[in-house]
């Protein structure tokens, strides 16, 4: 039984943004929803200058590949959105 | 006698023109539109564009294709509502989307993207219920007054009617949806999805002749249809049944057509004696059919002898806002949002139940 965190599993991923307005934008966005399982999957969304930094700390291996592949296709979506719009959004 | 007070409407008109972006994406339909709110009171659909998942026959949709289908489709879907209405986003006065009730997948998609939007051009976001939107385009398309709304869909099945600043369930499914009770017995006999499986049993049905003998099941003001499903899809093991005959009165055989046909004429029966119980109960003369289910033109015809009967009327909107779309999202949320309602970013949540009288309609007297 992994009762303490270090025994958990741990993912970070970076994602760097064409600025920090939109890196924080991408986290106010994401930081909505809650986790599914928030007894098994911690979040912290930070971000560092322009750069998105997510880390996962999940109790198993299988909620460590379901928690990243959700956060990877979700924020997908955000950068894709900000790609499409962000040029229209600053030529005012 | 004191004569009758008409209550004035708390929502004025604008003093200037509004313009609300609505995002729907509950079901398997995305829409995106872009509505505007004149001076003199009148709304006018400046663009209404839908993508719809679909399925093969024989299958119905699942929250992670049909999330994976508005994640691929929603900035298209976007542009080309922006494009038509000929506005850009600055103009926009508010981004509403739909917090639910639906699939949560699908809901979440497009929640992310009206989050990046609100965020991206700094405007205010408008969380708002998928039924109150059809309700709202249903009174601005047809201008009935107050009256007792039918809502059919492949989610819902309600009988709603307006009083004092809510609407409120009179009854209701006691399971399943009818749009859902439809769509699951088009996948049993096979039906295209295109359109929508709806569309192809109302087109077999025509073509039938039997009316089988169905569970007609009324529960009061409310309604059960998941034991129907099952009787249908028990014909459909029957001896007499022929999956590729057409429907012969003189052979004793049970067609598709013919039970697409007894499953309308039932279930629809049952839709009509509950929304005739709800026009009895509050005096009305007026109903409203709104929701997928409700461009059904059986369905229209049959409440209508039953409205005229009373000395009514049935009002219905064509399929471009019947089956779920952008529109009606931003119509909705435009009300709310002129009454002073916002959704807070983090609390831009979306939730698979909400109930259509958990909303404060404030916009109505």
């Amino acid at each position: 039984m992994s009762d303490t965190l270090s025994d958990w599993h741990t993912v970070t991923v970076r994602v760097p943004f064409a600025s920090a307005r939109h890196a924080t934008i991408a986290k106010q966005v994401i930081e909505v929803d809650r986790e599914l399982q928030p007894h098994a999957v911690k979040r912290l969304l930070v971000v560092e200058d322009d750069v998105l930094v997510a880390t996962f700390t999940t109790l198993t291996v299988r909620l460590a590949r379901l928690t990243l592949n959700a956060f990877l296709e979700n924020v997908e979506l955000v950068v894709r959105t900000i790609g499409q719009f962000g040029a229209e959004e600053e030529r005012r | 006698m004191p004569g009758r007070l008409r209550k004035v409407s708390p929502l004025k008109n604008p003093d200037r023109p509004y313009y609300a972006l609505g995002l729907e994406g509950s079901a398997n339909k995305l829409g995106a539109g872009v509505i505007k709110h004149d001076v003199d009171g009148s709304s006018t659909v400046l663009s209404n564009i839908r993508h719809t998942h679909m399925t093969p026959p024989g299958e119905g949709f699942l929250p992670r294709d049909t999330a994976q289908h508005h994640r691929a489709w929603g900035l298209k879907v976007i542009e080309d509502a922006m494009k038509q209405a000929d506005v850009s986003m600055h103009d926009i006065d508010c981004i509403c989307y739909t917090k639910g009730p639906g699939m949560g997948a699908p809901l979440v998609s497009v929640a992310l993207v009206a989050r990046t939007l609100a965020l991206l051009y700094n405007k205010p976001l408008v969380g708002v219920n998928h039924c109150i939107g059809h309700i709202e385009m249903g009174r601005v398309v047809t201008g009935a007054q107050n009256p007792v709304v039918l809502y059919v869909s492949g989610g819902n099945s309600q009988v709603i009617a307006y009083s004092k600043q809510q609407y409120r369930i009179f009854g209701e499914t006691l399971d399943i949806a009818v749009g859902n009770c439809l769509d699951r017995f088009a996948r049993v006999i096979n039906l295209s999805n295109d359109p929508f499986p709806g569309y192809n049993i109302e087109q077999e049905a025509k073509k039938g002749k039997r009316l089988l003998p169905l569970p007609y099941t009324t529960k009061g003001m409310d309604m059960s249809l998941s034991g129907i499903l099952t009787a249908a899809e028990a014909y459909t093991n029957d001896k007499r049944y022929r999956a590729d005959a057409e429907p012969d009165l003189g052979e004793d055989i049970i067609t598709p057509a013919d039970l697409c046909f007894s499953l309308q004429e039932t279930v629809f029966a049952m839709l009509v004696e509950i929304t005739e119980r709800a026009m009895a109960h509050i005096g009305s003369k007026e109903v409203l059919i709104v929701g997928g289910v409700g461009s059904n033109e059986r369905l229209q015809q049959m409440m209508g002898i039953m409205a005229e009967e009373r000395g009514g009327r049935v009002f219905a909107t064509d399929e471009r806002f019947c089956i779920d779309n952008g529109i009606m999202i931003a119509q909705a949320g435009l009300l709310s949002f002129r009454m002073g309602y916002t959704t807070p970013i983090t609390k831009s949540t979306c939730t698979q139940r909400f109930r259509t009288d958990e909303v404060y309609v404030a916009w109505r007297a």
